[in-house]
């Protein structure tokens, strides 16, 4: 197993015992199997509920816990030492913190894959049809939470949990903002506004971008080049925040 | 890129320096090493002592590549100390070490033997040797946050020597330890020096620097002050005589006009410190003043009192940490 492997597998580990994903997996399965008590109240449209209650809450539970891993990765690691006795091995610090966010995604891959087959399950249960809209939707959301991961990973290659923590819940919901405080600023007679606008829409990613939820959940259909011109503004942003953050990790001193 | 020579000097530094910036506004700078040159061959053991803050666990840090030097440079096997690889043939003990405590004591080290380069059996079979060594074979499947502080600095050396280091470095190896594990702890660098390994320890436990060191550097406020084996360090003081008088008093001894080392009440005795080349003078006056002299003998040199002595030449005695300026 090369070292970068074993580092990986190390997160993945580390999340595993980490009483708070245990919890969060629990605690979305127990949340995606009572969604059925939703379709009680529903009339009518109960597919739609069922894959909105379904994906939506797989995406706030897994967007909080990537928040939560994330944004202490690097200096839960630092403030805790316990980062002096693997970068005194052969390994690089880019290699480290690359490492460290495949067991990030690595951790979110594996819950999304089991709540993606609970919520399935249910579909099944129901006699509701499953779209392949809604397995994109659920793909979609890897590769948002691997922009948030990132976000969180360069925040915390500088800040404090706490820092990381609030500075990274603030852009994912300005990420999936973006597009509209774009438009919301086009509208305006200010040339400052209208810049300010434009400018937070180049600068921040656009969460949207990889959002297939709404489709899903209206069984709209989402074309191949949609979806993986989603992926690939996902895997740049990540390119972007994750060189940004190797470039601050290496010049930093472990006192 | 080459590989790292095992042939080379295992430590090379010249000029090493480091200036911490601190305060809210990063205002403040700390000196916390200046120029240091340093450097350990083959097979030794190097000891660098010094009271808290001399920049010991500096040095080590800018050798292990976790603090990047504001100056000067550092090589281990004739390889920068940025080179990843460079580590392959290196050990590090860190002071207070942190292993994931999630992992168990055998499941920390296989992770260190990985990220050494060592896999399947012959991982397995280090790692079972490097847990027995240190005596913690019969702990190995406990997680490590059950482990008493002892365990843990043994768990970290084992994960220090699991891939077969060529360079031990040990920052403050056996603080913290009880007396058998102090000795259990030197036993084991002893033993890795028998090997070939060669050991570069920091401490401020001056029988451990005695015990262990072929050679070791003084450091006081980040600037080497000594440097040699104990030997020539210890012989390099100037001799004195160690004198115990009866039927004087401690002021009676200071009125012969005679320069003192030390002075010291011992329950109607006197013990005191006098250099060789006056202690016939000091014989003389205390006979001619009626005192006895129960016993007089050469004063055996010590590395403590090298040690109290250089930090009084530096102005140090109480002062600890690196020179800060405003």
């Amino acid at each position: 197993m090369s070292a970068f492997t074993a580092m990986m597998w190390n997160g993945f580990r580390e999340a595993r015992r980490n009483r708070v994903t245990v919890v969060v997996g629990v605690f979305a399965a127990v949340v995606l199997l009572s969604s059925t008590l939703v379709t009680e109240v529903t009339v009518a449209t109960f597919d739609r509920v069922l894959t909105d209650f379904g994906l939506g809450m797989m995406s706030i539970i897994l967007v909080f816990l990537t928040i939560f891993l994330s944004s202490s990765l690097l200096s839960r690691e630092i403030e805790r030492r316990t980062i002096f006795l693997v970068v005194s091995k052969p390994v690089s610090r880019r290699q480290f913190l690359l490492a460290r966010l495949a067991g990030t995604m690595l951790t979110l891959g594996v819950l999304l894959v089991a709540m993606t087959l609970v919520f399935l399950s249910q579909l099944l249960l129901f006699g509701a049809t499953i779209t392949q809209t809604q397995l994109l939707a659920s793909a979609g959301l890897w590769f948002e939470l691997l922009i948030i991961s990132s976000v969180g990973i360069l925040f915390s290659s500088f800040a404090g949990p706490a820092v990381s923590a609030i500075a990274t819940t603030g852009m994912y919901f300005t990420g999936h903002l973006t597009g509209d405080l774009y438009q919301l600023a086009s509208r305006s007679e200010s040339i400052a506004v209208r810049s300010v606008g434009k400018a937070i829409y180049y600068l921040l990613p656009n969460l949207e971008r990889v959002n297939f939820r709404p489709q899903a959940t209206y069984a709209l259909p989402v074309d191949a080049s949609t979806f993986l011109s989603g992926v690939g503004y996902s895997l740049a942003w990540t390119l972007v925040l994750t060189t940004l953050a190797i470039f601050i990790f290496e010049r930093r001193d472990f006192r | 890129m080459t590989n790292p020579s095992p042939d080379a000097p295992p430590i090379q530094a010249q000029g090493l320096a480091k200036t911490y910036k601190v305060g809210f506004w990063f205002n403040r700078t700390v000196r916390a090493l200046q120029s240091l040159d340093l450097q350990v061959d083959s097979g030794q053991i190097y000891g660098l002592l010094g009271p808290n803050g001399a920049g010991k666990s500096t040095t080590i840090k800018i050798l292990m590549n976790l603090v990047r030097p504001s100056g000067g440079t550092a090589r281990l096997f004739g390889k920068p100390v940025e080179d990843a690889e460079t580590r392959r043939l290196v050990g590090f003990l860190p002071e207070n070490p942190a292993p994931y405590e999630y992992l168990t004591g055998r499941e920390f080290v296989t992770l260190a033997g990985q990220l050494s380069g060592l896999s399947g059996h012959e991982l397995d079979g280090r790692v079972t040797e490097v847990m027995g060594a240190v005596e913690m074979a019969g702990a190995e499947k406990l997680q490590i946050r059950r482990y008493s502080k002892g365990m843990v600095q043994r768990v970290a050396l084992a994960q220090a020597l699991v891939g077969r280091p060529k360079l031990l470095i040990l920052d403050e190896p056996t603080s913290g330890l009880d007396p058998l594990g102090r000795r259990q702890m030197r036993d084991l660098i002893l033993a890795e020096r028998d090997k070939g390994t060669t050991v570069l320890f920091c401490s401020h436990i001056i029988p451990d620097v005695e015990a262990l060191c072929d050679r070791l550097a003084v450091l006081v406020g980040g600037r080497r002050v000594r440097e040699g084996s104990v030997q020539e360090l210890v012989s390099a003081q100037v001799p004195t005589v160690e004198m115990v008088v009866e039927g004087m008093k401690p002021e009676d001894v200071r009125g012969l006009g005679i320069p003192l080392e030390s002075v010291q009440a011992l329950d109607g005795r006197v013990m005191l410190q006098v250099a060789d080349v006056d202690s016939q003078r000091l014989l003389g006056g205390v006979l001619g003043a009626g005192g006895r002299v129960n016993r007089m003998q050469p004063a055996r040199f010590s590395l403590e009192q090298l040690f109290m002595d250089t930090l009084k030449e530096s102005g140090r005695a109480t002062s600890v940490g690196g020179e800060i300026n405003t």
